[in-house]
């Protein structure tokens, strides 16, 4: 058992009702887009438009409001620890993260044995997250740049002109699709390969023992089994 | 009286050719005659005619020159097509139709004297269909021993507007298409580049619909103005919405009831064509309310999905209806890489499949190394801590009243 | 000695010019230079063979249908797929709607102009021109008299509009217009009339294929268009008034024509030999049994026909604007642009006000197919001959059209073999259609009553190679593809007026149009309006004409179009 323990203090509240909305809203976004891209299933053709188009906007705002969250609360900066630090703060680099990179991706070619030493979030995690926000905004751009309503503002028309038009916007908005399926695939992997714990903890806020970690000293200095269910 | 009405300088043209002026003036007479004039009236028919060959000075049709272009005539035959007004009644009360390589009477030398002449009294209409070829310094469209290029700019100065007529004037059409080997582009983006600043109206379409046509004419003639323009210089009324908006299969296609191949009792039903590449819902174009043919029928409606011709970006011959929408019966454009033609959804899929395989062979590896069962033991001090003692993160010696666990 | 001159040739699809060198009065050598290169088959090129058979048609906006129906049979042969028969008559009808309007655009909106001065037409007796229409046993939809009064208000206005510069005007050749005021008013209703009824014409392929030009439902593997009883109506009236039309207007019109210019019959015959690949399908599919059969006609003493050979046909770019002098089967051409001046460097002079020189070796954009070694000539007198000389019962209503005509006109077969000739044969072909169509759409309906309702196939397999011979209106139409897995790797057309503008040929005989305009008489340098009327008669389709083959190893194109269509 090498886990740090997974607290409630890792993930807020509000964190995991945005992490919900991400969820149902691309997995709908992929859904309907599958089903607008070609009409596979002919009978909700008439709905996934509108469908696709709320969660789209919804998934935006979502984004927004993470992002303003995460300067308004505080979650704990790493596993196996119960203090708490600005929520923005464990996605800019932190000294638990620093010099890390190498060891992670190592890690997961096999060629490091033992597990990085880190913060909540890994380097490469931290690198995605933000990535994945970025692509959230770009994702609404080049999808309001294509609905009928939008396209034609200015703001919309000149990105739809500089890539060469609707059909290449068009051709965009999909491959960036599968930026996000890549995207949710190898996150979801990756949070269940080493076990459901953290996925229980961020989904229900189901607490488990694990390695305590103290930030101060950046290292594990104990175990605590206390929070685990009998 | 004769002498006055008839100007020195055509009578030395007249001359010039042999005609002699007694000759002329007795046309004259019999055109007059037959009009239901005296004798006496025959100046003012040769005032006419002599007015006429320089067609801007008088009269009251408005003077326009049709040039074809690297062209197929079928933008032409499109207006020729029309009949709301049909082209005999365009062409002999609407407009004085000075040059036409498809309908002009003329030919040869007296065909570019008619064109010389209206472009020298100006004030008049340019119509161009087809595409421009610079390729070979303008060489690859030739006519009367002059490339197409100079013909154009020479047209186009002293024109009041110029009507680039069909995709092909607008930016190239298929012949900008890869690999563009006469080095097509449309009439905005080639009058841009020889600074001429004549305001040019793209019409797209392959061909032009004749009602797009008349209603440039009836709002330059009638109305006395040009048309309100889009963004790429499109007449707004014609081109601001989408082909879909308009279809009379719009409401199959929210209903969920589609053609997925030809020849099915789907298409019979006139079912929405999406499924086998409709470009209706990116094409802008007003084709589903003026229909084609004298409002005969029109692409979708005979079962033909729209392949989306009215595609033109005017300042990018590369944005072409060929390459934008080919292939046709698919949902997207391919991409040319290197000397292949890929679907965009073939590379997609390729690469999230192979990243899929990788994770399971991943997933594999992780479970031979034991990880996933809680994963791998934490490291007991950061590698690069490790080499770097003086600058470690972390303080990893422990001393006794180390808290936690057992 | 003079040189004559027209450039542009207009009332012609593209863009033509024909040089002459007159010499007493007659026309003793000729250039013809085919004036666009556009580059078709490189565009097609990695392209489905269902999008090339949409892209071809772009080539003409006169023929459109042709070229996508043979597109569609040479994509046929290559999947391994034969149309259904509900989709073979509804591609005749959609392709026969196409020929009845070129022709009816042809011979009134194209080549009457050569024959008839409208302005002439305002001295005419109206009183005179209905007895005049009567005894020619021609149409009447028109009232002569308001016709009048719109020409004159049209003469008063001043603007002579399209008429401008035409040759009929004092000063260039009034003589040689020379039917009477009355002929002319008639001849100037019908063409008004004219450009109605070919737009009619057009409404049919329009009705079948959504719009024309450049139709959408004709698909390889048979037709997107699925009828409908509202549809079948519109047809069946279609068709029946474009027949009583043409019946009862262009073949008398014809006769006036001949009547007043018997001239024509003397000039323009050509080279004498002819190719013909066959139009609108048979149930069986034969090239031979086509409704309008192929077949190679040769005129040696007397005329003999032959079946069509694929590998006799070659193509020759020795005089043509393509770097080197290869003469190939076009499924092998191999062939880079590569434009060189029209005339010799420094010959350049005045004569007559224009100038002129030494043409050069190249001189035109237009390649030199050949058949057997030998230029041909294609066209719906090739058509005609073919379907005549074949004979059989399935040709008796060409047999009996023409032996009509040859009898109303006093005229004998070979005399056929002229300006006139030519005019005159067109007209036989468009009845003959005329009257198919009535046929066909019968037919289409007693086919739906049997319940056929079969209108698609997909492809068999997506790698091979295939071939379509078909016919444009203006002549004998050649589309080969090779697919691979889908895709096009290689396209080749040879169009009819190739055959017809073709340029010398490697040994320096001239080709069919420059044969035929050798001896014209030419009175008015500036205005040889028998030349033009010769030129003409080929209905030549310039656009269509000039064309690349598919590119081997070695293209040298500059322009490259990025993935993402950014140049």
């Amino acid at each position: 058992m090498a886990h740090l323990a997974h607290y409630k203090q890792a993930h807020p509240l509000p964190m995991k009702v945005t992490h919900w909305v991400n969820l149902c809203c691309m997995a709908l976004l992929i859904f309907t887009g599958f089903l607008i891209h070609f009409p596979f299933w002919a009978a909700l053709t008439g709905v996934a438009r509108g469908v696709h188009v709320f969660c789209g906007i919804i998934l935006v705002l979502n984004c927004i409001v993470r992002i303003v969250l995460s300067f308004l609360l505080t979650s704990s900066p790493t596993g196996g620890t119960r203090n708490m630090v600005r929520d923005f703060k464990t996605y800019l680099p932190q000294a638990d993260n620093k010099h890390q990179l190498i060891p992670w991706i190592k890690y997961y070619l096999f060629i490091k044995k033992d597990h990085p030493l880190s913060a909540k979030l890994g380097v490469p995690q931290k690198l995605s997250y933000l990535f994945v926000c970025l692509l959230i905004f770009i994702m609404g751009y080049t999808g309001f740049c294509l609905w009928v309503p939008t396209a034609s503002w200015t703001f919309f028309a000149a990105g739809t002109s500089l890539v060469g038009g609707m059909m290449s916007m068009r051709i965009i908005h999909y491959f960036l699709m599968f930026v996000f399926i890549c995207f949710s695939m190898i996150h979801i992997y990756l949070v269940f390969i080493e076990g459901t714990a953290n996925a229980a903890n961020m989904l229900a806020g189901k607490e488990h023992g694990g390695l305590v970690y103290d930030p101060e000293r950046h290292c594990i200095i104990g175990e605590d089994h206390s929070v685990d269910a009998h | 009286m004769v002498t006055e009405a008839t100007s020195p300088e055509f009578l030395a043209k007249l001359e010039a050719r042999g005609v002699s002026r007694r000759s002329f003036m007795k046309l004259c007479g019999s055109l007059a005659v037959a009009a239901g004039l005296s004798e006496l009236a025959a100046p003012r028919v040769a005032a006419a005619i002599e007015n006429s060959v320089i067609g801007a000075e008088s009269g009251k049709l408005f003077p326009v020159i049709w040039i074809e272009g690297a062209s197929c005539t079928g933008c032409t035959e499109s207006f020729a097509q029309g009949d709301a007004p049909d082209p005999a009644y365009i062409v002999l009360e609407m407009i004085s139709l000075n040059y036409c390589e498809t309908l002009s009477a003329a030919a040869g030398w007296s065909m570019e004297e008619a064109k010389e002449q209206t472009i020298e009294a100006g004030n008049y209409i340019l119509i161009y269909e087809g595409a421009v070829l610079e390729g070979w310094d303008g060489q690859a469209l030739r006519v009367a021993n002059e490339p197409g290029t100079d013909i154009l700019a020479h047209a186009a100065k002293n024109a009041n507007a110029v009507v680039a007529l069909g995709s092909c004037a607008v930016n190239g059409g298929w012949m900008a298409a890869h690999p563009n080997s006469a080095n097509a582009l449309g009439v905005q983006g080639f009058l841009k580049k020889q600074g001429i600043d004549t305001p040019v109206i793209n019409i797209p379409g392959c061909p032009a619909n004749p009602e797009w046509v008349t209603s440039v004419l009836v709002d330059v003639l009638l109305v006395g103005q040009l048309p309100e323009l889009t963004s790429e210089n499109k007449p707004k009324v014609t081109f601001n919405q989408t082909v879909h908006d308009n279809c009379q299969r719009r409401g199959h296609f929210e209903n969920g009831e589609f053609v997925y191949a030809f020849g099915t009792p789907e298409e019979a039903a006139g079912y929405c064509l999406y499924p086998m590449g409709c470009r209706g819902p990116m094409v802008k174009a007003n084709c589903g309310i003026v229909r084609w043919n004298r409002r005969r029928s029109w692409c979708v409606e005979s079962g033909g999905p729209c392949i989306g011709c009215c595609v033109a970006n005017p300042d990018n011959p590369g944005e072409n209806w060929v390459e934008t929408n080919t292939p046709f019966r698919a949902r997207f454009r391919d991409l040319r890489i290197g000397g292949a033609m890929v679907q965009p959804e073939a590379i997609a899929w390729t690469v999230t499949g192979i990243l899929a395989a990788a994770l399971v062979v991943h997933g594999f590896g992780m479970k031979k190394a034991g990880r996933t069962d809680g994963g791998a033991p934490f490291e007991k001090e950061r590698e690069w801590d490790m080499k770097h003692p003086n600058e470690s993160i972390g303080i990893y010696t422990l001393d006794d009243n180390s808290k936690g666990g057992n | 000695m003079a040189r004559s001159i027209i450039d542009p040739v207009t009332r012609i699809e593209g863009h033509l010019r024909v040089e002459m060198e007159v010499d007493g009065g007659v026309v003793t050598d000729a250039w013809v230079s085919g004036g666009c290169f556009r580059g078709m088959e490189l565009v097609v090129q990695d392209r489905t063979p269902e999008d090339a058979a949409h892209i071809v048609q772009r080539i003409c906006g006169v023929c459109p249908v042709s070229h996508t129906h043979a597109s569609s049979i040479a994509a046929e042969a290559a999947y391994g797929i034969v149309i259904p028969n509900q989709a073979r008559i509804i591609r005749n009808l959609v392709e026969g709607g196409q020929f009845l309007h070129s022709h009816i655009l042809w011979l009134y909106t194209l080549a009457a102009l050569d024959y008839v001065n409208p302005l002439n037409a305002l001295n005419a007796n109206v009183g005179k021109a209905y007895d005049l229409m009567e005894a020619a046993g021609t149409s009447c939809n028109t009232d002569l008299k308001s016709l009048m009064s719109t020409l004159t208000k049209f003469a008063n206005n001043g603007q002579l509009s399209i008429f401008s510069g035409g040759w009929f005007l004092d000063g260039l050749a009034p003589e040689a217009f020379k039917l009477d005021p009355e002929a002319d008013l008639i001849c100037t209703a019908h063409y008004l009339e004219a450009l109605n009824m070919q737009a009619k014409a057009s409404e049919i392929c329009g009705l079948i294929g959504g719009k024309m030009p450049h139709i959408m439902t004709l698909v390889p593997g048979g037709t997107a268009f699925v009828p409908t009883e509202e549809k079948l109506d519109e047809l069946y009236a279609l068709v029946r008034e474009l027949r009583d039309w043409i019946d009862s207007t262009m073949l008398p019109d014809t006769k006036i024509i001949a009547a007043a210019y018997p001239e024509a019959l003397g000039f323009g015959r050509g080279c004498g030999r002819y190719v013909a690949w066959g139009v609108f399908q048979r149930p069986n599919f034969e090239m031979a049994d086509r409704y309008m059969p192929s077949g190679v006609v040769y005129t040696n003493g007397e005329l003999r026909l032959e079946d069509v050979d694929e590998a006799a046909i070659k193509e020759y770019v020795g005089h043509s604007w393509y770097v080197g002098d290869s003469d190939l089967n076009p499924r092998e051409g191999v062939t880079d642009p590569l434009y060189t001046e029209y005339y010799v460097a420094g010959t350049e002079h005045e004569e007559n006000g224009h100038m002129v020189g030494t043409v050069n070796d190249r001189y035109t954009w237009s390649k030199g197919p050949s058949y057997n070694g030998e230029c041909m000539e294609a066209g719906p007198f090739a058509r005609v001959l073919a379907a005549y000389l074949r004979g059989g019962e399935k040709n008796q209503y060409v047999v009996n059209s023409l032996d009509k005509l040859m009898a109303d006109l006093g005229l004998t077969l070979p005399q056929l073999q002229s300006t006139l000739g030519r005019v005159a044969a067109r007209q036989v072909e468009c009845s003959y259609i005329a009257h198919l169509m009535v046929d066909w759409v019968d037919e289409l309906i007693a086919a739906l009553k049997e319940g056929d309702s079969e209108y698609f196939r997909a492809p068999e397999h997506l790698t091979g190679s295939g071939t379509g011979f078909w016919e444009a209106p203006r002549g004998a139409l050649y589309h080969t593809e090779h697919v691979d897995n889908g895709r096009i790797t290689g396209y080749q057309i040879i169009i009819p007026t190739t055959w017809n503008i073709a340029p010398r040929n490697a040994e320096g005989v001239r080709g069919p149009m420059e044969q035929a305009l050798i001896g014209t008489p030419v009175t008015n340098v500036d205005a040889p309006i028998n030349a033009l009327r010769t030129v003409h008669s080929f209905d030549p389709c310039t656009a269509c004409a000039v064309h690349v083959s598919e590119p081997a190893t070695g293209k040298h194109f500059e322009t490259v179009t990025s993935p993402w269509g950014v140049r």
